[in-house]
C-alpha cells in the first residue's frame, strides 16, 4: 500500500506560529498511523505569501492536500477519517 | 514544563502584526484595524464572541507597545492609534515588565474550593460543621460554598468522607514560585512587585493569556530601522530555536536590520571562568559552598527571599553583562538588543547600562514574520567578535554552567574538589531549599540554580519544542563550529 505522504512546513512563518511543535506528531499517533504515513519536513511551501485572509499558518499537506492551521489534533482527525 | 498553546500562537501573530506595520511605516494608520484583522467577522470564537476576542488582542497590542493595562478607563476610552506617538517617543521601558489583561483574567475562579456533584448530601455534613466562616451551606442535592465568605482554608476538602470537594487552582498564582501575585479586593490579579523575581512561569500558565510582557519592540524596530547601528547579543539558547543553522540565523538577523551579531556564550566563557577561579578562592577560605550567579530569576529569589544563601552566590556577572561591555567597548555607537529565552532578563537589561533592549526568541520570530523572510533561504553569515567555546555555547541547558565551571577545574587537575549539585527548575519549595543550604546542609559544593526547568532552553520566551531545542542546541554545541 502507498504510504500516505505528510509534509510539515518549516518556513519561518508556519514554525513559529506552531509549526515547532507539529514536529513531534509522530509521539502523538497510534502505531496503526505511524504504518501507513510518512513525515518529512520541508522548506517554506509557500503557502502564506498565497494565502487568504481566514487561511493562516501553520500548513500542512497531507498528500496533495492542504491544511491550514493545522494542529496535531486536526492533522490526527483527518489521518482517521481515510 | 513549558506548554505552547493557542495562546502563545495569537501572541506571536500580534506582535508580527505590529512590527509589519511598522516595517511598511503604516502603524498609526492602520494600527485600530488589528483587531479584527486577526478575528475576522466569520472566525471561530475563543470566547464568548468575536467582539471580545477582539477587545482582548486590543489590549494584546497595547502591550506589545510597551504599555501596562492597569489604567482601564484608558484603554476604555482611547485607540490604538493613540499609544502610536506615546510609544516611539518614549526614552526608556517600563520597569514593571508584566501586566493583565483583566478582560481575559475575569475567567479563574475566586474561591479555590468547589462542592462537585460527587456531594451525597450526606446526614452528617462535616464540611458545614467544620467550616470557621460558615460559608457552607445546603439545598436538596447538595452542599455550596459562599464565595463571599469563604476564606480558601481547605478544611471542608479535608473533611468531605466523599472527597467531593476539589481544590480549583488559579493558576498563574499556583506557578509563581514566591507568592507574589494574588486577587485584589475587586478580585483583579495584582503583581506585588517587592516579591516578583520576573521568572516569567506566571505568562505560561495562564491559559487565557491574561498575564502579558511589556514589549520593547518598538524601540528594537526603531533602531533596526534607523539610521544607527545595532547589535544583537544572541543567547546561546538561540542555536537550538529554529529549524536552521545557526549561520543562517545570523544571516536572517542582519537581513532583519542588524549590523552585527554576538554571541552571548562569549560572555558564559568569563562566567565560567571566573566563578571557578571564586570556586577555588572560596573553598580555601572555608565557605564550604558556592551558588552560580547567571540566571537572574533565582538570583532576584535569594535577594528576595532566601537571604541567608545571599552570601553563598557568586559574585561573577552574568554571560549577558560581560557579552555587552565587550560590545559597547568595541562598537561604542550601536544599541545592544539581547535576543533570549528570558523574562527576567528584561528586568536585567533595565537595570544594566550596557543593555539597551531585550526581546525574547517570540518576538524574533514574530520580527521574521513581520519582515517576509524565510530565514532558510538568508545568505549566511557570521558571529563578530570571535567565538565561544563549546562549554560557554552549552550554558542554557540543566547541568551546562556546573559542567563548564568544572571543566576549568578539570584542566586546572583538581576536578575531585568539586561536587556540583542541582536546583532544575524553581518553584515554591526552592526557596526553603536554598535556606537549608545556606545552614551547611547541601548535598553538594557547587550549587548550579536556573529558574526554568531543563534550563534557560525551556525559558518563558522560547518558541522550540524542549526536544527539538535540546538536541538541535547540542548539534550546533558539538560542531564545535568557529567559521
Amino acid at each position: 500500500m502507498k504510504k500516505t505522504r505528510i509534509t510539515i512546513c518549516t518556513g519561518t512563518a508556519c514554525y513559529v506560529l506552531g509549526g515547532a511543535n507539529l514536529l513531534e506528531l509522530e509521539d502523538f499517533l497510534s502505531d496503526e498511523m505511524k504504518s501507513r504515513i510518512e513525515i518529512t519536513g520541508s522548506a517554506c511551501l509557500g503557502m502564506c505569501k498565497a494565502a487568504s485572509n481566514d487561511s493562516k499558518p501553520p500548513y500542512v499537506k497531507i498528500d496533495d492536500e492542504v491544511i491550514h492551521s493545522a494542529t496535531i489534533q486536526k492533522i490526527i482527525a483527518y489521518l482517521s477519517e481515510r | 514544563m513549558f506548554v505552547d498553546n493557542r495562546m502563545t500562537y495569537l501572541k506571536r501573530e500580534v506582535i508580527a502584526a505590529v512590527a509589519s506595520l511598522f516595517f511598511d511605516n503604516k502603524l498609526k494608520e492602520e494600527i485600530n484595524r488589528i483587531p479584527t484583522k486577526i478575528i475576522p467577522r466569520n472566525s471561530v470564537s475563543h470566547r464568548c464572541c468575536v467582539e471580545k476576542d477582539r477587545e482582548i488582542i486590543k489590549q494584546r497590542v497595547i502591550a506589545s507597545l510597551g504599555f501596562g493595562l492597569e489604567d482601564e478607563k484608558l484603554v476604555d476610552e482611547s485607540l490604538l492609534s493613540d499609544f502610536v506617538d506615546k510609544a516611539i517617543d518614549r526614552n526608556s521601558p517600563d520597569k514593571q515588565i508584566l501586566s493583565f489583561i483583566d478582560e481575559a483574567c475575569k475567567a479563574c475562579v475566586r474561591v479555590n474550593y468547589y462542592v462537585t456533584e460527587v456531594c451525597r448530601n450526606c446526614v452528617a455534613k462535616p464540611c458545614i460543621t467544620n467550616c470557621p466562616k460558615g460559608a457552607i451551606s445546603s439545598d436538596d442535592k447538595r452542599a455550596h460554598i459562599d464565595g463571599s465568605k469563604c476564606v480558601n482554608c481547605g478544611l471542608c476538602l479535608k473533611m468531605c468522607p466523599y472527597h467531593a470537594i476539589v481544590y480549583v487552582p488559579v493558576p498563574c498564582e499556583e506557578a509563581c514560585p514566591v507568592g507574589a501575585i494574588s486577587k485584589n479586593a475587586s478580585g483583579k490579579e495584582e503583581i506585588d512587585y517587592s516579591k516578583c523575581i520576573h521568572c516569567g512561569k506566571c505568562i505560561r500558565a495562564c491559559p487565557f493569556g491574561a498575564v502579558v510582557e511589556k514589549s520593547q519592540i518598538i524601540e528594537v524596530l526603531k533602531s533596526l530601522t534607523g539610521s544607527g547601528k545595532t547589535t544583537a547579543l544572541v543567547a546561546p539558547a538561540i542555536a537550538g530555536q529554529f529549524p536552521f543553522s545557526m549561520k543562517q540565523l545570523s544571516g536572517g538577523l542582519r537581513e532583519l536590520g542588524f549590523d552585527y551579531v554576538v554571541e552571548v556564550a562569549l560572555g558564559a566563557d568569563v562566567t565560567a571562568q571566573t566563578e571557578a577561579e571564586e570556586f577555588i578562592e572560596r573553598m580555601a577560605s572555608g565557605d564550604g559552598m558556592m551558588g552560580t550567579s547567571c540566571c537572574p530569576a533565582y538570583v532576584e529569589a535569594v535577594k528576595k527571599h532566601a537571604q541567608k544563601f545571599e552570601k553563598y552566590v557568586s559574585h561573577a556577572k552574568t554571560p549577558l553583562s560581560y557579552t555587552a561591555a565587550i560590545t559597547r567597548e568595541k562598537f561604542p555607537q550601536a544599541v545592544n538588543v539581547f535576543i533570549g529565552p528570558c523574562i527576567a532578563k528584561r528586568h536585567e537589561g533595565l537595570d544594566d547600562d550596557n543593555v539597551d533592549y531585550v526581546i525574547t526568541f517570540e518576538e524574533l520570530g514574530a520580527l521574521f514574520i513581520a519582515k517576509g523572510l524565510d530565514v532558510s533561504s538568508c545568505a549566511e553569515s557570521y558571529f563578530d567578535l570571535g567565538y565561544a567555546t563549546c562549554e560557554g555555547r552549552n550554558f542554557p541547558v540543566s547541568g551546562g554552567v556546573a559542567a563548564a565551571v568544572t571543566k576549568i577545574l578539570e584542566d586546572k587537575g583538581r576536578r575531585a574538589e568539586i561536587t556540583p549539585a542541582y536546583i532544575n527548575g524553581f518553584n515554591k519549595k526552592s526557596i526553603s531549599l536554598l535556606n537549608i543550604y545556606a545552614t551547611g546542609k547541601s548535598p553538594g559544593n557547587l550549587i548550579e540554580v536556573m529558574s526554568c526547568e531543563g534550563g534557560c532552553i525551556c525559558g518563558p520566551g522560547v518558541v522550540a519544542n524542549p526536544k527539538f531545542a535540546a538536541n538541535k542546541l547540542k548539534e550546533f554545541v558539538d560542531s564545535k563550529e568557529h567559521w
